[in-house]
């Protein structure tokens, strides 16, 4: 993926949804309409910073049958490695940003006979486009949606307005958990359960699941990981002939980028798989932060996915 | 015409209890019962309580020794149900899986025709190759189904077949699951009445 496959968009409406999360409308700055995509596609939002480029991925929130504009939300995160603060202290209406064409990693089974929907918190987005999906589907489907308290649940009213007796909501401030056992130990077969939110909820969904006996093909679950903090190392590009420095706060696969080196992407988040870069030497210890190779993968040393993960060493040689 | 190599040919293996599954559902006709006694009797030892969880569909079959009905009569499960006929157990079958909760896992064991119906079955309720074991013994005989007049032939052991429209048919290894059949093509069109030799390759 280069710069030639993005599409330039326009900020036509910002609106605060909740004091953490900021809701973005985009629309093609050149007019017409955006491409087709499917509940639970994501795209990613190029921010161009004064110091660097952020390329974030959001998942969307419109209704597939509406393609005029696209819609986002972003939490601002609190260990923000930049790209949640550009959005939410730097984007105005009016401005220009750049999209990558919407993906789809987290797709609803088209022939489930129940879809049973988890959300946590942000968690919700892929959610809003699935729903609108579901609405004319045709099977049943229900959302579980877990917020820290009424202020913090985003879209809450816009949710039970449009999904009467469908969504149920909790809040962690009066003590109301989603009772995963139960949810989990008595849905007909056939159901498919979708979750996303923060990374103990998702383990505890897709543990309950697997104990209460589902199969993995009916248990799905999505969660973009912001690239983590680490040492700085320094990274060779074997192909290309080049030596690049990789700075704390910096991921492996922005420091590959931002040398000039093109590596195909596609979630930046550690789910695809699509970046997975050859390993050719290392003089430490790989440090995987993805959620998309196996354990055996990991322990061989021999692929890493740059966009998340990183090493611990003073050398590392990619096949790049 | 591609006959043989096609991907859609269905892939069997011996039966293996999966001990991730909470509730165990085993469907068999005929032959089909000594796997299924076979699988019942591994997971009973891997989990002894799984049969409190267990139910048994099966079709009593002349091919099959007295001494299988008779030990899957007495298997020591929540529900055992014989049936005479294959349609009235996959009635059974379907009205069973409406009722069934996820973590269900499905083992099916026959000749492989009748299997085809059952998965068919299971297709309509979404149930994946995960949480589906299957082993072919009995019969290979093919129902097959006549692209041409939309009919399905049950039984058939020869290459070339004849349909209940007439037509000569050669039967492919493309097998469709949702129509649980293989799919029989017009074979001398082009040259009417100019067949290839009729061997039975289906046994």
């Amino acid at each position: 993926m280069n710069h030639a496959d993005t599409i330039v968009v326009r900020v036509v409406a910002i609106e605060q949804v909740t004091p953490q999360i900021k809701h973005f409308t985009l629309a093609p700055a050149a007019g017409g309409n955006f491409p087709a995509f499917s509940g639970g596609s994501h795209i990613i939002v190029v921010m161009r910073g004064v110091n660097r480029i952020h390329r974030n991925p959001y998942s969307l929130m419109s209704s597939p049958g509406q393609l005029e504009t696209y819609e986002v939300s972003v939490r601002r995160m609190e260990q923000s490695r930049g790209g949640s603060h550009f959005m939410h202290d730097q984007v105005q209406v009016g401005n220009e940003l750049e999209i990558a064409h919407p993906v789809n990693l987290f797709p609803l089974d088209k022939i489930a006979r129940k879809h049973l929907l988890i959300a946590g918190g942000i968690g919700i987005t892929p959610f809003m486009a699935q729903l609108a999906d579901l609405r004319t589907a045709g099977v049943p489907y229900e959302l579980h949606y877990a917020t820290r308290s009424p202020e913090h649940c985003a879209f809450g009213g816009l949710l039970s307005e449009r999904e009467p007796g469908r969504v149920q909501k909790y809040y962690d401030c009066t003590g109301e958990l989603i009772d995963f056992e139960g949810l989990l130990s008595n849905q007909p077969l056939g159901t498919h359960v979708y979750v996303c939110g923060p990374a103990p909820m998702i383990e505890k969904v897709v543990a309950t699941a697997r104990e209460r006996g589902w199969p993995d093909s009916h248990i799905h679950w999505e969660q973009f990981s912001a690239p983590p903090v680490g040492d700085a190392f320094d990274v060779y590009l074997a192909r290309s002939s080049l030596k690049v420095h990789v700075v704390p706060d910096q991921s492996l696969l922005e420091s590959i980028e931002a040398a000039g080196v093109e590596v195909p992407y596609l979630c930046r988040g550690g789910v695809c798989g699509f970046c997975r870069t050859k390993v050719v030497e290392v003089d430490g210890t790989l440090v995987h932060n993805d959620h998309f190779l196996s354990d055996e993968e990991k322990a061989s040393g021999k692929t890493i996915m740059p966009c998340v993960s990183r090493a611990r060493c003073s050398k590392l040689v990619l096949d790049l | 015409m591609l006959i043989t190599g096609i991907k859609s040919k269905p892939v069997y293996a011996p039966l293996q209890p999966d001990l991730r599954g909470r509730y165990h559902l085993m469907v068999g006709h005929g032959v089909g019962g000594e796997p299924l006694l076979r699988v019942l009797g591994d997971l009973q030892t891997a989990a002894p309580s799984s049969g409190a969880h267990t139910q048994i569909l099966y079709v009593t079959d002349a091919a099959a020794a007295d001494s299988i009905t008779g030990q899957i009569r007495a298997a020591k499960v929540a529900n055992v149900r014989l049936f005479e006929r294959g349609d009235e157990l996959l009635a059974a079958f379907q009205a069973v899986l409406a009722g069934s909760l996820m973590g269900t896992r499905l083992y099916v064991a026959g000749p492989e025709s009748f299997m085809g119906l059952v998965m068919r079955i299971a297709l309509q309720f979404n149930l994946n190759k995960d949480e589906i074991r299957a082993e072919e013994c009995g019969t290979l005989a093919r129902r097959v189904y006549c692209i041409h007049c939309c009919s399905a032939t049950e039984n058939v052991r020869t290459n070339i077949t004849q349909c209940g429209c007439g037509r000569w048919l050669v039967v492919r290894d493309h097998y469709s699951r949702r129509l649980a059949a293989y799919m029989g093509v017009m074979v001398d069109a082009e040259a009417p009445g100019e067949l290839p030799p009729v061997k039975e390759v289906f046994l």
